[in-house]
């Protein structure tokens, strides 16, 4: 997997990647089925992983639609 | 390798300076990007400017947006209450408000952000405190009221990050607050300059020697005093402790400098986040490496309220990051924020910048506190007098008075400065950031002054 800028990311990286997409999507597809507890803890856990997907020149856009 | 590291984003803070300038203009392509399309008052004025967020494909490009200011904001505020036309995304995404200190005496800046910014947030402070040697295992006391001025508060989320021990030491008096930092060993206490001072003279006062007590680091903020080395050298004598600069501000909602622990005499800006450009405040124009101009900040962070070329109206000088041997590429603010463009003030033809009084102020350690009284003499005369506190009896006054009034006229073009001592204790003291002007003149006159019926 590659970055905004053309570098590949290390295994580790494209893990914590992954989670974030995956989040990203239970949370914009299905999170009206998420109890409280699963909802809004997923979305406190998104907003950290953001961090690192910018960190990592991983462009993600906002994440306001989604609630974070 | 994690707490090895000296740098929160290795890569980032060390890449070459093509590198990131790259990822700035990328940055600035998405904020101007998502400014354009959530927020019609930078849609107008970029359109206004011939910019689309296309258009822009190196940072000279930046000059062709217009700046922002202060009173631009407010009085989008007061049109569109209560945070102006400035929001990128509905207020029921947001978690927090807060608003400026209010130490410019004008009506202060509200803001929003969401949980994604507040992470974001601590993420800058993040990038400071370690910078500056701060580990998980470290035990962080802030002396913080915990208020509406988002202060430290961002901190506080980012010493969690880490995972240090937080001491939260809002709503209590000075010697409580002397009474936790040593109850619960801090490693680390996070103050304004003024405050780290105060608190050193109630220890004082209650027979503790700071020096000999547990904490390394002392993180400022809040105040230019924090990269004024005779400050600085005061706190770092009076806590035995390595003092460390930082700067933010509201508007910003976080820092966007810190003092890395080779302290360069300045702070890194955390340039993968924000583009600072330095400007000769009365013609706009670009200033190079090592003059002194005002900051212009443009933040890719927070996305609730983009912020695309603000005028701070701090007085900087930027420097490269090579001048320092950490290794960061980061550019540095030598000697921090250097004051406000408009702190200056005009006595008799003379600059007088409260930042420059201070620096020499602080070379007398006798002083305990200060004050700077502006005041209009036969109702014709502009006068400055410093008046400063002397606690130690055993220190002879007077010629210490003589001879600060003198280093300080020659400081000023031979300006005539009155110095005087007041009683102990009765100068005000300060939390947050200190007030030390004092301008009771009738009628002043200049630029960047205050005019009085």
């Amino acid at each position: 997997m590659k970055n905004a800028i053309g570098q590949e990311l290390n295994p580790a990286q494209e893990d914590l990647i992954a989670c974030y997409d995956q989040l990203a999507r239970v949370l914009g597809e299905r999170g009206d089925e998420l109890a409280p507890f699963e909802q809004r803890n997923a979305l406190k856990a998104l907003a950290a992983l953001w961090q690192i997907a910018n960190g990592l020149d991983m462009d993600r856009g906002q994440l306001y639609d989604l609630g974070a | 390798m994690t707490t090895q590291s000296p740098y929160w984003n290795p890569r980032h803070e060390t890449m070459g300076r093509d590198e990131l300038e790259a990822l700035q203009v990328r940055k600035l392509g998405n904020l101007l990007s998502w400014a354009d399309a959530q927020v019609p008052y930078h849609s107008r004025r970029l359109r206004s400017a011939g910019v689309t967020p296309d258009s822009i494909s190196s940072l000279d490009g930046l000059k062709r947006i217009p700046f922002m200011t202060r009173d631009e904001w407010m009085q989008g505020q007061m049109g569109h209450p209560p945070y102006g036309p400035i929001l990128a995304a509905p207020q029921d995404a947001a978690i927090r408000y807060h608003l400026t200190s209010g130490t410019t005496g004008k009506a202060p800046i509200r803001v929003l952000d969401s949980m994604k910014d507040w992470e974001w947030i601590a993420e800058m402070w993040c990038y400071g405190f370690w910078g500056f040697g701060v580990r998980p295992a470290d035990r962080v006391f802030f002396a913080f009221s915990y208020g509406t001025f988002v202060g430290f508060w961002g901190a506080h989320y980012a010493c969690e990050k880490i995972g240090c021990l937080v001491l939260p030491g809002g709503n209590m008096t000075t010697e409580q607050r002397v009474n936790q930092i040593l109850d619960m060993k801090a490693t680390v206490v996070c103050s304004t300059p003024t405050y780290a001072l105060r608190m050193a003279q109630e220890a004082r006062l209650m027979g503790i020697d700071l020096a000999g007590g547990p904490v390394e680091r002392v993180i400022l903020s809040g105040e230019p005093a924090g990269s004024i080395p005779a400050t600085k050298k005061l706190i770092e004598e009076q806590w035995g402790a390595k003092a460390g600069d930082t700067a933010g501000m509201t508007e910003l909602g976080t820092i966007m400098m810190f003092e890395c622990d080779h302290q360069p005499g300045g702070a890194h800006i955390i340039e993968d986040h924000y583009i600072e450009e330095v400007i000769d405040p009365d013609s706009g124009e670009a200033v190079g490496y090592g003059e002194p101009g005002e900051r212009v900040v443009t933040s890719f962070g927070r996305g609730f309220i983009p912020v695309i070329r603000y005028r701070t109206r701090d007085l900087v000088l930027k420097v490269p990051g090579s001048n320092c041997a950490c290794g960061r590429t980061f550019d540095i603010y030598d000697g921090g924020i250097r004051g406000r463009v408009d702190d200056m003030k005009l006595v008799r033809g003379t600059n007088v910048y409260p930042r420059a009084v201070e620096a020499i102020v602080r070379e007398y350690e006798a002083i305990d506190e200060f004050q700077i009284h502006l005041y209009t003499a036969d109702g014709i005369r502009d006068e400055i007098e410093v008046l400063v506190e002397i606690p130690d009896a055993s220190v002879e006054a007077e010629p210490l008075c003589n001879d600060l009034a003198k280093t300080l006229a020659d400081a000023h073009e031979g300006l005539r400065f009155g110095v005087k001592k007041v009683a102990d204790e009765t100068l005000p003291r300060f939390e947050l950031k200190a007030k030390r002007v004092l301008d009771e003149r009738e009628v002043v006159g200049g630029r960047g002054e205050r005019k009085q019926a």
